[in-house]
């Protein structure tokens, strides 16, 4: 792939795109008037809250979306890219934030589906391909193992080297390190930087400052569908780009966290020698015990696909445990079924909010009272009443800040934000005494950020017991009273907020004791 | 939500539409004026109060069974085997009305075990899908084989009427047969029931019951409708047993409305017509009982318009095909032309 592209950084602009303009039959102006050039062998990062335009600008670049004005031109010719099968041809690699893979099949599989290999089918041919590929740049990878069976990380991997068996030389990363862990972060953008070197040019679409500020070349601000400014991280800092991203705000919407205190403590949740099979059969989730208490946040750190999954979903129900108890006040409740867990004051954010958190098919309303439709006065248990759920979906809407319309908009048409409030506003709405959190910021900007932030204090200091389980370090660190390292399915060790320490937790994570 | 009601009916137009097209392309190849095809189709159809009744007695068990089939697409549990489940309901009904000989229980009690046939018959392929997470495609279809076999071993050796020479049960008793509502036609209350009352009860559980609510949620995302406390293994058994329950009952209709014996033809298929008609309909009562008055129509209208231009009848089976397809391919090509700006949705 890379072989015929000088490795030399030059000035030659391998993509602009000029005069960008589309608006969705909604009326939302998502791209407006956007013009911007990315050169030869950068990393040019584009920055922008959620609904900033970024998405969209890369829905439209790879063929995805028609834009309602606006010219593309790659490699100095001038291009109509009107479906993803062009942009492919001209090189334009995109590997979209939720990812295209199937569970089912195995790397290869998945990136020889991708290719056009003809009619018959040389697994061995496209081996040898990922393999070259893979070896210069220095990715590990088990190409027999099935999607499914791969942590989050990898999937990503696997997404990366199917674009690069396409032989795409500018790639784009929608929202990439979101699914990251700290450490994953770091090797991911020693890819990254290895791309480059061989000539690669990379546009990465972040909301987060700090990323774009390290890795980047060039730095190009996104806001309400337009470009703000393109500057280089040499010539600005975190505060202006901050403040560029979010437009006129006062500093004081941002709150700081502080320590909060805990006293006359219940316990709300106790879990004791618990194990826990993954989809393959294997132990994920190794004689786990811990309590939670009544106000208190607990994090787990750890690396995606260390068992928090299982743990997650053995408390939530949606997973038999093999072997353990989980007690909610004084009942255990292992083997209960989803239903009964709600009724027994368990609320779950779940990281997948596209597939687990909302029925995207489904309105704002409809999602709204998910979990409380047979309650009173959505439902006398047989027959629903509408209305009150419209009035009842209007007032939630307004109380956590959900933009649309109106209650009956279909989810599809939110903002990842605006989907992650309607979450947490459907998960507060029945009478829950324990929250399980699981990445609640993953793919968020800093304002969501920011408010689920706020929301999870506010419900602490309100004395619901929260597991806050995070792939976010500095999150952890910033909310949690205290936090236990997951490993390969154990607990490694518990850090009390007084004691806590990065690199202790880092190395745990990596199975390193201390 | 406006803008999805109107897509469905842009798909259900648009595959007539195609539907239509292409079946003139077999008319002309014929030698046959497709338009003049379609007049007479129409005119047998509707060209006078007989045979609009006829119409609507041929849309009864139709509408009946797609209703039913409604409640099971819409949580995608892909009920194939309306048909045996139809049978196994006729069957049932018409032994009871038998055995329970003239009373003014008759009628109420064997329709009430016509649902049972059908719903027992549907609880085996979902009993297999829930808890033994078997694909309900395969078993409700092979299911079909089993019943209609069986059905006509009873009728040929154990139910066999000792009057006729047809592998058929005896008469039922009269107090087990719907009344005629309009002398000298077929306009029997089994229509009033579907059309009046079956249809009104299946749209207002659809739209109004948390039941409804629960479907379309495992529908459209079964892993949240789990997540969010729905026991989706429950739903899906019952949303199967109910549209069988249904089938039942429309075999019964037909055996108590126009045959009044249970004979192995009661059914020419319409457990599959179902289908085309609850995906045309879009699995919504309003679209399934405009659908099911369309499609009897066609196969009303095709017997006239086979006798007057000497056309095969069999143009039914192959118009139900065509309709099949372009529902379901038609979804994808107007969201593709919605999405490349031909058409605003």
């Amino acid at each position: 792939m890379s072989s015929q592209i000088p490795s030399f950084f030059s000035n030659d602009i391998v993509l602009h795109v000029e005069g960008i303009r589309k608006v969705y039959p909604n009326g939302v102006i998502a791209n407006d008037n956007v013009t911007l050039s990315v050169f030869k062998g950068e990393i040019h990062a584009i920055l922008g809250e959620n609904g900033a335009g970024k998405t969209t600008l890369v829905n439209i670049i790879a063929g995805c979306i028609k834009p309602d004005a606006g010219e593309i031109y790659v490699n100095g010719k001038k291009v109509n890219i009107d479906n993803p099968r062009t942009a492919t041809k001209l090189g334009i690699g995109v590997v979209h934030q939720h990812f295209i893979l199937i569970p089912a099949l195995t790397v290869i599989e998945n990136i020889a589906l991708s290719l056009d290999s003809g009619f018959k089918l040389d697994l061995n041919k496209v081996r040898e391909k990922i393999l070259q590929i893979s070896s210069l740049l220095n990715l590990k990878i088990d190409l027999n193992a099935r999607i499914e069976e791969l942590p989050v990380g990898l999937r990503q991997r696997v997404e990366i080297l199917r674009v690069l068996c396409q032989n795409a030389n500018i790639l784009i990363l929608d929202e990439p390190t979101s699914v990251l862990t700290p450490i994953e972060v770091e090797e991911f953008f020693r890819i990254l930087r290895n791309l480059k070197e061989k000539g690669c040019s990379i546009i990465l679409i972040t909301h987060k400052v700090k990323e774009a500020l390290s890795i980047s070349d060039r730095i190009t601000i996104m806001r309400k569908g337009k470009v703000i400014k393109t500057l280089t991280p040499k010539e600005t800092n975190e505060e202006e780009l901050t403040l560029l991203i979010i437009g006129e705000k006062q500093n004081s919407e941002f709150i700081s966290l502080t320590e909060g205190n805990n006293k006359n403590k219940e316990i709300l949740l106790l879990v004791n020698n618990l194990n826990v099979k993954g989809d393959r059969g294997e132990l994920s989730v190794k004689n786990v015990s811990f309590s939670l208490y009544s106000g208190e946040i607990l994090g787990i750190a750890g690396v995606a696909g260390n068992g928090q999954k299982e743990l997650i979903e053995a408390l939530t129900g949606l997973r038999k445990p093999e072997s353990g108890t989980i007690i909610i006040r004084g009942e255990n409740v292992i083997n209960k079924k989803p239903k009964s867990l709600i009724k027994k004051g368990m609320a779950y954010i779940p990281e997948d909010r596209i597939g687990r958190g909302v029925i995207l098919t489904m309105s704002i309303a409809e999602n709204a009272i998910l979990k409380i439709f047979e309650e009173n006065p959505f439902s006398n248990k047989t027959i629903m009443n509408r209305n009150s759920i419209t009035d009842y979906t209007q007032k939630l809407m307004k109380k956590f800040g959900i933009i649309a319309p109106n209650p009956n908009i279909e989810v599809r048409a939110l903002s990842g934000g605006n989907i992650q409030r309607l979450i947490i506003a459907r998960e507060l709405s029945y009478n829950a005494k324990i929250l399980i959190a699981e990445n609640p910021t993953a793919g968020l900007d800093v304002r969501a950020t920011d408010f689920t932030h706020r929301m999870l204090l506010d419900l602490r200091s309100k004395g619901m017991g929260i597991l806050l389980v995070s792939a976010d370090l500095d999150e952890l660190l910033k909310l949690s009273d205290r936090i236990l390292v997951m490993y390969n399915g154990k607990i490694m060790k518990e850090f009390n907020r007084n004691e806590y320490d990065i690199y202790k937790i880092a190395r745990l994570m990596l199975g390193i004791e201390v | 939500m406006s803008s999805l009601k109107l897509l469905g009916l842009y798909r259900a137009l648009f595959a007539i539409i195609l539907t239509f097209l292409i079946t003139s392309i077999f008319f002309i190849m014929s030698n046959t004026n497709p338009i003049l095809a379609y007049y007479y189709i129409f005119v047998g159809a509707f060209g006078n109060i007989n045979l609009i009744i006829e119409t609507f007695v041929r849309a009864t068990p139709i509408l009946i069974i797609s209703l039913g089939l409604a409640i099971s697409f819409r949580c995608k549990v892909w009920n194939i085997g309306a048909e045996g489940q139809l049978y196994m309901g006729a069957m049932l009904g018409t032994i009871t009305a038998i055995v329970l000989g003239e009373s003014y229980f008759t009628f109420p009690i064997a329709f009430i075990m016509s649902l049972i046939g059908g719903a027992l018959w549907a609880s085996i392929p979902a009993f297999m899908k829930s808890k033994l997470g078997i694909n309900e495609v395969i078993t409700t279809f092979l299911m079909n084989f089993i019943s209609i076999n069986f059905i006509q071993w009873l009728l040929a050796f154990p139910f066999k009427s000792p009057e006729t020479l047809f592998p058929e049960s005896d008469r039922i008793p009269n107090s087990s047969i719907l009344p005629i509502l309009i002398p000298y036609t077929r306009m029997h209350l089994g229509i009033i029931i579907a059309f009046l009352l079956i249809l009104p009860l299946i749209h207002f559980i659809i739209t109004k019951t948390t039941f409804g609510f629960k479907l379309k949620a495992i529908g459209e995302n079964p892993e949240a409708a789990r997540y969010a406390g729905i026991d989706v293994e429950k739903i899906l058994f019952l949303a199967l047993v109910i549209s069988g329950a249904l089938a039942g009952m429309a075999g019964f209709i037909e055996v108590a409305g126009i045959q009044f014996r249970m004979r192995p033809t009661i059914s020419p298929g319409y457990g599959y017509t179902g289908i085309v008609i609850a995906l045309l309909g879009q699995n919504n009562p309003i679209g399934i009982a405009l659908a099911s008055i369309f499609i009897a129509a066609i196969i009303n209208g095709s017997s006239t318009m086979s006798r007057m231009l000497n056309q095969p009848q069999g143009i039914v089976d192959f118009i139900q095909g065509l309709l099949i397809i372009f529902v379901l391919a038609s979804d994808y090509i107007l969201k593709y032309m919605s999405r490349r700006g031909l058409i605003k949705l």
